[in-house]
């Protein structure tokens, strides 16, 4: 009888959730039309159908007689029963069906479904994060602040227990949600993809670079050792000449060379041949695929034809006799090629070999050079999978973020009130998302020494310099460098594994990463802030006001 | 439910070497502000003892600290000074607290779950398994009077019923100390008559019972021994009886007297030198026709979408064999009949017998 009358108000809240959305769906059906609002109802549908399902398995699986699973229980039943969490929810659950009628019919099909992917994703991870700290600082500063701990921990519940609960609860039901968009994302992907492309090429694109995962590999000089003694040389050869620029900045003046020499070696001169090599490659990889988007150099053209001719593995592709047909392509494109089995699958390593066979343009001597931006201008990829496996661990991604942020609130919450508490957390997350960006902003902010001891000992060395000159406002600004390096090594990074854009693009997420995120995420980081919050939790007394 | 009983992970309590369940010695606590000053002087050098098997009830006045004490003796506040065993043990071991239950000043329960959810998840809390705690939900809230809206939210209860919500909670693992402050605070009359009935028979049961409340009366029914708090110290503490016993004045309680036998029964004092003698009828105590009142209203079966009337104390918080058989009996009945002049003598004899012994 008990577990009858506590099933149902879960169910309801799914029933009536799901024909609320339902109901829209069917609306918008009715009232534009498909393709776009089929799309969006089936997602709908699939969504609410996976939280009527979710909610109860979740709420059995916490069914326990443990404290912690109690908790966690008691998490979950807040989450679904209270109004200003049901609102996020709906958001949530909203956004992701309505992205289909967002998109403009006439784009081309492969460039809908990256924008369906990247959108819907990553709305449903900004959304489940902010639901997941509100949660998470709102359950546990309610119980603090209306006195309900104090009956929790009278009973036989150790204070570390009621926070793994708590954290437990917000996992469990952002695992739900993950996957509900998840089940959302993946129902519209489909839809859409089945629908009419632009040509053959766009039906290509989205089946061979859109909808698939692919092993992402980038080139090698022919020879690493001279390359790097080159960059080595170069270096020697600036501290020789200018020895003050380089002790004053060396990791920059290391950054400025390296991609100085890797701009150098991306670029292909007139009448030169550059070989690219792509390691790790296997005689057994098919379906491998060359991206290139290349430049000209040296005119002041931007959308200028280029030419060239390739050998894979030291044969010409596409064959014209024994040479390589020439190619031309329009610059500042991405350009996709398959490449042939036969041709690829000669040795374990794959050699790129490109000639510029660019004409000489009107009134100049010399043909522009070709060049491919460091990073992603010329890359290989080896399919390895497909969408839904590379789908799922991008969720798995997602997910550990979640675990993050709700550690992170309910740490937060042990030790302030609600507005503290969501305030900290919510920093934290936009530190860890534009994580990348303060690394970028605060790590070229007095960069010097080449380790951390190194560094410690020239900013002491630089600060002492500065007072001693009476420059207290450059000494202070050298010491905060401390402080940055503190706080950069401590954020931990949401962005650094590109998870979402990575599976819009059909590039594999690699197993490794997921399992570091899991690690890092839903261990390492919970662990340290459920250990900062039990401190504090510990020696609190649990009064009010 | 034989099978069931025997994995509950509780026992009839651990047992204190001196039958004292709890003890605070030079007990004390101090709340500070941000800067860490001390702000308020809650509780200062408080000793105290509760043995087992007794109503103890802790008075004072609002701020006199009798909160503090109970959440130092629950291990939610830890003291400035001092030390506190509750079972043997300190007050925050996971083990003591399975021998406790609490009900707080005020009703800090989930208002999203039902009162029923409410008791499944302090039950789950004090880990009974299912059948038992179905089983005993159902009997507590058929004592507490909710069995019939116990599928409802209970933020939409009112403030008795969420007291009897709390009340249910706190008994839900059968606890060998049940600590209970301000149990009556919002409920109706008739609900606090049934709550001083519970704790009467708890404490027959061989329950240790620490009652924190305004209502002196309900001290005075049910309180074997009370301590009385002011300013974070006890300023007295002893039986109950001795106490609350008045050495200045008798009473004599008989059946409505004819004024002729009023006057018999002065004439008799003031033979023995009392004087002044005041007789006068006394009057119904307000509760006891509210209770008559609403007694009436359910015997003719009106019905009522709040609390029903409450049943009887579930089986399961059963006391030790030898205390409920050495429990002190009910009240014997008032004597009925005529001016029993030989009582009135005796009574009289007896203050200078006493003194001559």
């Amino acid at each position: 009888m008990t577990r009858g009358r506590e099933g149902l108000p879960a169910l309801t809240v799914a029933a009536w959730l799901g024909a609320v959305i339902a109901l829209v769906a069917v609306g918008l059906v009715v009232w534009l039309g498909p393709p776009a609002a089929r799309a969006a109802a089936t997602g709908a549908a699939a969504m609410a159908v996976g939280y009527g399902a979710g909610v109860p398995a979740l709420r059995r699986i916490l069914a326990r007689r443990s404290g912690i699973a109690s908790v966690a229980g008691a998490v979950v039943d807040e989450a679904i029963r209270l109004r200003s969490t049901l609102v996020l929810l709906v958001l949530v659950a909203a956004c992701i069906p309505l992205l289909p009628l967002l998109l403009d019919p006439s784009e081309r099909l492969a460039y809908r479904v990256q924008f369906l992917v990247s959108w819907s994703l990553g709305t449903a991870s900004l959304f489940l994060c902010v639901l997941t700290a509100c949660l998470a600082c709102g359950s546990v500063c309610g119980d603090i602040e209306s006195g309900r701990i104090q009956m929790t921990l009278a009973k036989p519940l150790a204070r570390w227990e009621y926070l793994v609960g708590k954290w437990l609860g917000l996992v469990l039901y952002g695992l739900l949600l993950v996957g509900l968009a998840g089940i959302g994302c993946a129902t519209l992907v489909w839809m859409l993809a089945a629908g009419p492309a632009a040509d053959a090429a766009d039906r290509d694109a989205v089946t061979g670079q859109v909808l698939v995962a692919r092993r992402r590999i980038a080139p090698q000089p022919a020879d690493p050792a001279a390359y790097e003694a080159a960059i080595a040389a170069a270096l020697a050869q600036l501290e020789a000449d200018e020895a003050d620029v380089f002790r004053a900045a060396p990791a920059a003046a290391r950054q400025r060379i390296r991609r100085d020499y890797d701009r150098q070696w991306h670029t292909v001169t007139p009448d030169m041949v550059t070989t690219f090599v792509f390691p790790g490659l296997g005689r057994r990889a098919a379906d491998v695929q060359l991206q290139m988007e290349p430049r000209v150099t040296n005119v002041d053209v931007d959308l200028a034809d280029v030419r060239f001719a390739v050998w894979l593995n030291g044969r010409p592709w596409p064959p014209a006799g024994d040479e390589p047909r020439e190619q031309t392509l329009p610059s500042r494109a991405r350009h996709v090629f398959d490449l042939p089995p036969e041709l690829v699958a000669t040795a374990d390593d794959l050699e790129v070999r490109i000639a510029n066979r660019n004409l000489v343009p009107p009134g100049e001597t010399r043909a522009t050079a070709i060049t491919f931006a460091p990073g992603d201008g010329l890359m290989l990829f080896v399919r390895t999978g497909g969408f839904t496996a590379n789908l799922l661990r991008c969720l798995a991604i997602t997910w550990c973020k979640l675990a993050l942020v709700a550690a992170v609130g309910v740490a937060a919450a042990a030790a302030f009130d609600f507005p503290s508490a969501i305030l900290a957390t919510l920093v934290l997350y936009a530190g860890a998302v534009g994580n990348d960006f303060f690394r970028d902003a605060l790590g070229s902010y007095n960069v010097v020494g080449d380790t951390a001891w190194g560094r410690a000992a020239d900013r002491m060395w630089y600060a002492a310099a500065h007072l001693q000159e009476g420059r207290i406002y450059a000494a202070v600004r050298m010491l905060l460098g401390f402080v940055t390096d503190g706080v950069l090594w401590a954020l931990p990074s949401f962005s650094a594994d590109a998870a979402i854009a990575s599976l819009a693009t059909g590039v594999e997420i690699p197993r490794s990463v997921v399992l570091s995120r899991l690690v890092l995420f839903g261990g390492v980081y919970p662990l340290l802030c459920g250990a900062l919050g039990w401190f504090v939790l510990n020696r609190r007394d649990l009064v009010r006001g | 439910m034989a099978t069931a009983d025997a994995t509950i992970e509780h026992a009839a309590g651990p047992t204190t070497p001196d039958g004292v369940d709890v003890t605070c010695v030079g007990v004390s606590k101090w709340f500070r502000d941000f800067w860490l000053r001390p702000r308020v002087r809650a509780v200062e050098g408080l000793d105290l003892e509760i043995r087992r098997g007794e109503i103890f009830g802790l008075l004072g006045p609002n701020g006199s600290g009798k909160s503090t004490t109970i959440k130092m003796i629950l291990g939610l506040v830890s003291p400035t000074a001092g030390r506190i065993a509750v079972l043997g043990r300190r007050p925050r071991d996971v083990a003591t607290k399975r021998q406790i239950g609490y009900l707080p000043e005020e009703s800090y329960l989930y208002g999203f779950l039902s009162a029923r959810e409410t008791l499944d998840f302090y039950g789950r809390l004090f880990r009974l398994p299912a059948p038992i705690r179905r089983e005993r939900i159902d009997r507590l809230l058929e004592m507490v009077g909710l069995d019939a809206v116990g599928h409802r939210p209970v933020r939409e209860f009112s403030k008795g019923m969420q007291r009897r919500v709390g009340l249910a909670q706190a008994l839900i693992n059968d606890p060998q100390l049940l600590i209970l402050d301000e149990p009556t605070s919002g409920m109706d009359p008739v609900a606090a008559r049934q709550i001083r009935d519970l704790i009467a028979d708890l404490g027959r049961r061989g329950k240790t019972v620490l009652l924190c409340t305004h209502q002196l009366s309900d001290v005075e029914d049910v309180c074997d021994r009370i301590a009385i708090m002011f300013g974070g110290r006890i300023r007295t503490s002893g039986r109950c009886a001795e106490l609350l016993a008045e050495e200045s004045a008798t009473t004599i309680r008989t059946p409505p007297l004819d004024p002729a036998v009023a006057g018999e029964v002065r004439a008799v004092l003031a033979r023995h030198g009392v004087d002044p003698v005041t007789v006068e009828r006394p009057r119904r105590r307000l509760e006891s026709v509210f209770l008559e009142v609403v007694e009436q209203a359910r015997a003719a079966g009106v019905t009522t979408s709040g609390a029903q009337a409450g049943g009887a104390v579930p089986d399961f918080l059963r006391g030790t064999d030898e205390a409920v058989a050495t429990a002190p009996a009910a009240q014997p009945a008032q004597p009925a009949g005529g001016v029993d002049t030989d009582l009135i003598e005796s009574l009289l004899r007896k203050p200078t017998d006493d003194a001559g012994s």
